[in-house]
């Protein structure tokens, strides 16, 4: 019976925890003027590569789970300011994470030259 | 004479004459008798003895020593000294940047790691630092909720000249930090007393513990770099261009220069460029006003044009609508002054305040471009130079362009004139 339960209870917390991963639809174009509008590049970038002094994080490529991502914006940790539903919509939301998953991936450092300063 | 005494005498700072109209307009009877008095500089000023003996005695017994260096150096003798200190403890130096106060290349050097390395430290020991409070606590923004970084038992020693600077009814403050041991005095002066009293005061069992320490610290130091520049790459390519290409793209250009970098509206220079020398750095203005940049790098090319040292800024476009007309002066007076300009076509500083404040009070997000824009239209800052008289480049919207526009204006810059390179950039 105790298996039973468990079983029952890990396939719930699966079952939600699959449907939170999944994002909602959402287009990557409308989405990167949102994020100009409303101006997230001033501390992540235009590609949302972060920014220097740790003003803003890398957001892409590799973003957040998209659950994570929005409990960020809409109840930010640290020093970012709360973009709430009544402004910027679930679907606006969609829009920028579709945007961030487009980003391609810069060249790595060791692959640099100029970044070679020792 | 007193003028250039009191200029010159540590702490330094600037000095006013002011010549009254009479004595403007009242010939000169006989020059043959006009002399200059003889100068005689003071000695700086250093910590009391006793003092400097108890100070020593909490660095050696410290298990995680750490060293905040402001406006502590300023020659190269002081970066020796604070090094001979600094290996003297196997203490982690952070340089918060005032002056050029350790070298970049050096395994104590932990520049990017300050926050942490306050928050682990047993001793921390600041050095001419302008805003001790700062160091050891966060302030949120908009709730001014405070936070403390460091333990709570944490000892804190202050080597300073501060507080003997109160010099008029208004004056800015920092917020008071209470100190274990505050030594008056100036930083460079005491720094040879502390070193030989640090070497005194440390026993059989100190000395060891302290050299274990270099292994992690030389580990530590090498992924900090690492760090670095794995946060350098991320829009490397990017349009607008990324302020650490152009960072990188500027010391490519200079790097067999002897070069001084006088303003930055960005940090990656100095996590990211090897800097040994004094000159490498100047600091910032002290207040963060706006309309510094322009005028302080003229000041310092003007100051470095006969050393031989080519001064290089990264102007904030915001910044330099202050002052523009600094870019006049440099061509009216051949100023040798490669100036880059950080056109993010904002005031960035501001955008963020903006948001939070536009989320508490439930208005929309939008509106915080009003007022920290700088477009529509956007300004040609390269026809601004050239108007008065400057070689100038831009707006640079490729950064494949970066590197030859900068090449071109060294050479300029190396003729012995200003020249300046617009580009459009990354927020920060």
């Amino acid at each position: 019976m105790r298996i039973l339960i468990s079983t029952v209870l890990l396939f719930l917390i699966t079952s939600i925890g699959l449907a939170q991963e999944t994002p909602p639809a959402g287009s990557a174009e409308r989405g990167h003027q949102t994020f100009m509008k409303y101006m997230c590049y001033t501390c992540h970038g235009t590609l949302g590569q972060g920014a220097d002094r740790g003003t803003g994080p890398k957001l892409a490529p590799g973003s957040l789970p998209y659950p994570a991502f929005a409990l960020q914006v809409r109840t930010p940790r640290l020093d970012m300011p709360a973009y709430r539903k009544e402004f910027v919509s679930d679907q606006e939301l969609a829009d920028i994470y579709a945007y961030l998953l487009t980003v391609k991936p810069s060249p790595a450092a060791k692959d640099i030259p100029l970044l070679k300063f020792d | 004479m007193r003028a250039y005494k009191i200029a010159t005498t540590p702490p330094m700072g600037p000095v006013l004459i002011t010549a009254d109209g009479d004595l403007a307009e009242q010939p000169v009877q006989d020059e043959k008798k006009l002399r200059m008095p003889k100068l005689t500089m003071s000695i700086p000023p250093q910590g009391d003895s006793g003092a400097i003996a108890e100070a020593a005695k909490m660095l050696a017994t410290a298990n995680s020593p750490v060293i905040l260096a402001d406006r502590a150096c300023r020659s190269q003798e002081g970066i020796k000294r604070l090094v001979e200190l600094a290996e003297a403890l196997n203490a982690p130096v952070a340089d918060i940047g005032g002056r050029m106060n350790f070298p970049t290349t050096h395994y104590l050097c932990r520049n990017m790691d300050k926050r942490p390395l306050v928050g682990q430290a047993d001793v921390v020991l600041m050095l001419e630092v302008a805003d001790p409070w700062g160091q050891f606590n966060t302030i949120s923004d908009p709730h001014h909720e405070y936070r403390r970084l460091s333990k709570p038992d944490v000892k804190i020693i202050h080597i300073s000249l501060g507080d003997t600077l109160t010099k008029a009814n208004y004056q800015d403050m920092q917020r008071f930090m209470p100190v274990d041991l505050a030594i008056s005095g100036d930083a460079q002066a005491t720094l040879p007393a502390l070193i030989e009293a640090v070497k005194s005061a440390a026993g059989m069992s100190q000395r060891a513990a302290i050299a274990e320490r270099a292994t992690k610290l030389r580990e530590d130091h090498r992924r900090m770099k690492d760090r670095a520049r794995a946060e350098a790459s991320p829009g490397w390519d990017a349009t607008p261009c990324s302020t650490a290409r152009t960072s990188a793209q500027l010391y490519n250009v200079i790097k067999n220069e002897k070069w001084c970098v006088a303003v930055s509206s960005v940090q990656w220079n100095k996590n990211l460029w090897p800097a040994t020398e004094y000159y490498n750095f100047i600091g910032g203005s002290g207040g963060a006003g706006q309309g510094y940049g322009a005028p302080a790098a003229v000041g310092a090319a003007l100051a470095n044009r006969d050393k031989g040292i080519i001064t290089v800024s990264i102007e904030g476009d915001g910044d330099l609508m202050y002052a523009p007309g600094s870019l006049w002066t440099a061509a009216h007076h051949k100023i040798p002054l490669l100036m880059i300009v950080h056109n993010n076509r904002a005031y960035h500083q501001e955008v963020m305040h903006l948001q939070k404040m536009a989320s508490l009070h439930n208005r929309r997000m939008d509106t915080a471009a009003i007022g920290t824009t700088i477009e529509n239209p956007n300004i040609d800052f390269a026809k601004l130079a050239q108007s008065m008289g400057l070689f100038a480049e831009g707006p640079i919207n490729d950064p494949a362009a970066i590197g030859p526009a900068l090449s071109r204006a060294l050479a300029v810059v190396k003729r012995g004139e200003p020249a300046l390179v617009d580009i459009v950039s990354q927020g920060r």
